[in-house]
């Protein structure tokens, strides 16, 4: 008898251990470990764009974890996104000119909404606004800033449009980055075909910084790499009068497509960026 | 249970049993009766179902037509509780002994105890070590099956098949592979159980000498029917000629050398030529 | 003998479904019955549970591991190598974890079902127990049946377990991917019954009552002969393959 005792104790072990792994995996690695279970307040926050932001995303104050969305709605009046924010009650002194904007985890993370703080003597009460935020970032923008050479530049001092006619815009997406010299200088704001004309007309946002372009300068569909999104890269011209709101640029050239560029590897071997090489070689 | 039959009735009683098993007739309306308290040989050529007749007895098939009675109970009608109940009180000890290769010796004999009852650990423990000492391996109760020879195999299964001490007990081919040792041991044994507990028994087998030291009474089956019976010292002088032949070996007789088989001449391709 | 034609084929393999669905009936009536005999199943649980969780263990660690190793290699091409715990976690979960452990299970246990109960039969052990009035359907096959469906959600939740270890173990440890970001990606992505109920638990479930069943089976109905039992061991692989390869698309189907 005392043989099968064994057994059972063994077969009990086995039963434990295999339920202990079974509730360790459901708690420990998916979202219920983020489900909220101490004392929390609520503010809010307005968002122009949220992204994929969804609900139970974290939100984080210098990369550390201290609350959840709780809700997300659109506010019809203001065209924006209302965010909840469920914030542990021991983190209660943020200041109330805190910016919180939407964060993407690394390329291909989730995005969560982080909070920097500001200047203000006074804190967040339960209930408040969260009245800075910045919207959540486009994918083509990250992309952009792997792929290319610079960052996207910030709109926060204004931009003007200037309009584009290309035969061919590729896979350009709305919010790909315009560069000159490889510099991120605006996105792109809108990208929609003529009815009349069959071509697609791509309205460029450049920011004002930049209000020095000469008006014969040309605008091309160029892609970051093999498998990078595509940009707008405008090479400057030499008149002396510049673009202006609402100008359109008349020299122009579509984006060349996947088989081309597959072609440029093959023949020409590979690209002077070192990380493409052997993508090239297949 | 039923009433049982009255003493005097044969124990099995098998009335007009026919089987066919893939299209051969294996039984072709047997009658055989098997009388209480003695010890009963089936013999016959291989083939004959003589191993298919003890599992008639004990439900594990079922004839086409007939009656297989066992102590009053028609056991092909019976429902699986009652042929359950029956088989309690029966013993079958397996050609190749069949002993439960998970347990040990001990477990194996106390196996049907355990499953059947809920007596106390020290009892189980008494009445293996009781059928163990019969068989005489009470020093083996440690060993698995696999440590055991034929021989002590085939007794640790009789042990087990009198653990309940039954009505009947059915031997399928019990000196099959045994030396002369083993096979008198394992004659001895038959002979106790059966005067001493007063157990029927029924072997089936082909050693006439062997069935001559244990057995009062002796069926010659063959195609299907009992040929011969009678006192095994005097069956093979009955003049028949199954007898004759079967225990005279004779290589040809009533059973042929040849399995049927079509014509020799035409298989071979030689018809032609020989018309 | 000459080939048979295709359509026997086919044929052979309903006419094997549809005994093996009778056969789950016949064990399912027979479990009332099997009651009785719970610590028979206790052991049973012992020996396809507890004694397989060596190769379990060994190979969801080496999974993961693996697991780890190559998304580092292709998410570093995007500068991703944040996701790879997202990746490795629901990777695991919804198919390597139930599916790596349901076809080691069919090797290890599952062949040792179907060879234990064919010699069984082979010995006239069955027989014996028929004899000694104890239903073998009830005392031998549905225990091992039982166990087994137990076994498996069991022996998938620690092989997820081990292949969450050896992906962090080679993502963070070895390469230096951020331990917060791994873990903290991972909790934002996975969800409790998505992924892990509908992995470890619907589908493991389901292919231990398949790889069981196929197994119990083959032991019982093979031919009493040890190229039978050979034969039979060799069917319960072959046919446990397809039927956890063939039903985990099914179920991925209706699960996602």
């Amino acid at each position: 008898m005392s043989q099968r005792n064994s057994y059972a104790v063994g077969t009990g072990l086995f039963i434990v251990l295999g339920f202990a792994a079974l509730a360790y995996l459901a708690t420990q690695t998916t979202s219920v470990a983020n489900t909220h279970q101490g004392a929390s307040y609520t503010v809010e926050a307005h968002f122009a764009n949220i992204g994929q932001l969804k609900e139970r995303a974290p939100v984080k104050i210098a990369g550390v974890r201290v609350g959840q969305v709780s809700s997300i709605v659109l506010d019809p009046k203001q065209e924006a996104a209302d965010v909840k924010l469920s914030i542990d009650q021991a983190y209660s002194h943020i200041p109330d000119d805190s910016v919180a904007t939407i964060f993407t985890s690394g390329l291909l993370g989730d995005q969560y909404v982080g909070i920097q703080y500001g200047s203000s003597k006074r804190d967040l009460a339960d209930g408040g606004t969260l009245a800075r935020t910045k919207p959540a970032q486009q994918l083509e923008e990250m992309l952009g800033k792997f792929f290319g050479a610079g960052g996207v530049a910030d709109n926060l001092g204004g931009s003007y449009t200037v309009k584009a006619r290309f035969g061919n815009v590729g896979a350009l997406t709305v919010g790909a980055p315009v560069k000159m010299a490889g510099v991120a200088i605006g996105s792109v704001a809108a990208v929609h075909a003529d009815p009349v004309k069959l071509d697609a007309e791509v309205e460029l946002s450049i920011d004002k910084k930049y209000d020095q372009i000469p008006d014969d300068s040309a605008a091309a569909v160029f892609t970051s790499g093999l498998i990078g999104t595509q940009y707008v890269a405008i090479q400057p011209g030499g008149s002396p009068e510049f673009l202006k709101n609402g100008d359109e640029m008349v020299l122009t050239q579509s984006a060349m497509q996947l088989e081309d560029l597959i072609g440029k590897f093959l023949v020409n071997g590979s690209p002077a960026e070192k990380k493409d090489a052997p993508a090239g070689k297949q | 249970m039923t009433a049982p039959a009255a003493p005097s009735e044969p124990l099995v009683r098998i009335r007009g049993l026919t089987t066919v098993l893939n299209g051969k007739t294996i039984f072709d309306a047997l009658d055989l009766d098997i009388p209480r308290g003695r010890v009963t040989a089936i013999m016959g050529p291989s083939g004959t179902g003589k191993t298919t007749l003890l599992k008639h007895i004990t439900g594990q098939m079922r004839g086409d037509a007939g009656q297989v009675l066992v102590d009053g109970q028609n056991v092909p009608e019976l429902s699986r509780e009652k042929l359950f109940a029956l088989r309690e009180k029966i013993g079958y000890l397996f050609q190749n002994s069949a002993l439960l290769t998970d347990f040990d010796v001990f477990e194996n004999i106390a196996f049907p105890l355990r499953q059947h009852t809920r007596l106390p650990e020290v009892l189980i423990r008494n009445i293996v070590l009781t059928k163990l000492q019969a068989v005489g391996l009470r020093g083996a109760a440690g060993l698995m099956p696999a440590e055991l020879s034929g021989g002590m195999a085939r007794r640790v299964a009789l042990a087990r098949a009198i653990v309940f001490d039954p009505m009947l007990i059915l031997y399928d081919e019990p000196f099959v592979g045994l030396d002369p040792i083993a096979l008198s041991q394992v004659l001895k044994l038959i002979r106790t159980l059966n005067e001493t507990l007063g157990i029927t028994s029924v072997l089936v087998a082909h050693e006439l000498d062997a069935i001559k030291q244990v057995a009062d009474l002796v069926y010659l089956i063959a195609n299907g029917k009992v040929v011969a019976q009678g006192d095994p010292r005097t069956i093979a002088d009955d003049g028949s000629p199954w007898t004759r032949q079967f225990f005279g070996g004779d290589i040809d007789g009533p059973v042929p050398f040849q399995y049927p088989a079509g014509d020799y001449a035409q298989a071979l391709g030689l018809a032609g030529e020989r018309a | 003998m000459s080939a048979r034609p295709q359509r026997n084929v086919i044929t052979n393999a309903l006419a094997q479904i549809g005994e093996a669905g009778l056969f789950l009936l016949t064990l399912l009536a027979a479990v009332p019955r099997s009651l009785r005999y719970v610590r028979e199943t206790v052991r049973q649980l012992w020996f396809v549970g507890a004694m397989s969780l060596t190769i379990i263990t060994v190979c969801g660690l080496f999974v993961g591991m693996v697991l780890g190793l190559q998304l580092y290699y292709v998410l570093s091409i995007f500068g991703g190598t944040a996701a790879s715990g997202t990746v490795v976690a629901i990777a695991i979960y919804r198919e390597l974890g139930p599916v790596v452990t349901a076809l080691l299970f069919a090797g290890r246990a599952g062949t040792s079902i179907t060879a234990e109960i064919g010699l069984m039969r082979a010995t006239d052990q069955l027989a014996a127990m028929e004899m000694m009035a104890v239903d073998p359907i009830a005392y031998v096959a549905v225990p091992r049946y039982l166990a087994g469906l137990i076994a498996m959600p069991l022996l998938c939740a620690v092989f997820c377990a081990l292949g969450i270890y050896g992906g962090h173990l080679v993502g963070v440890t070895w390469l230096g991917i951020d331990n917060g970001t791994f873990w903290s990606n991972m909790t934002a992505t996975v969800d409790v019954w998505k992924d892990v109920v509908n992995g470890i638990l619907v589908k493991s479930l389901v292919f231990g009552a398949v790889v069981s069943l196929i197994a119990v089976y083959q032991g019982y109905t093979t031919p009493p002969t040890s190229e039978g039992v050979a034969y039979a061991t060799t069917r319960t692989v072959v046919a446990s393959s397809i039927a956890i390869l063939a039903l985990d698309f099914v179920l991925t189907a209706f699960l996602m």
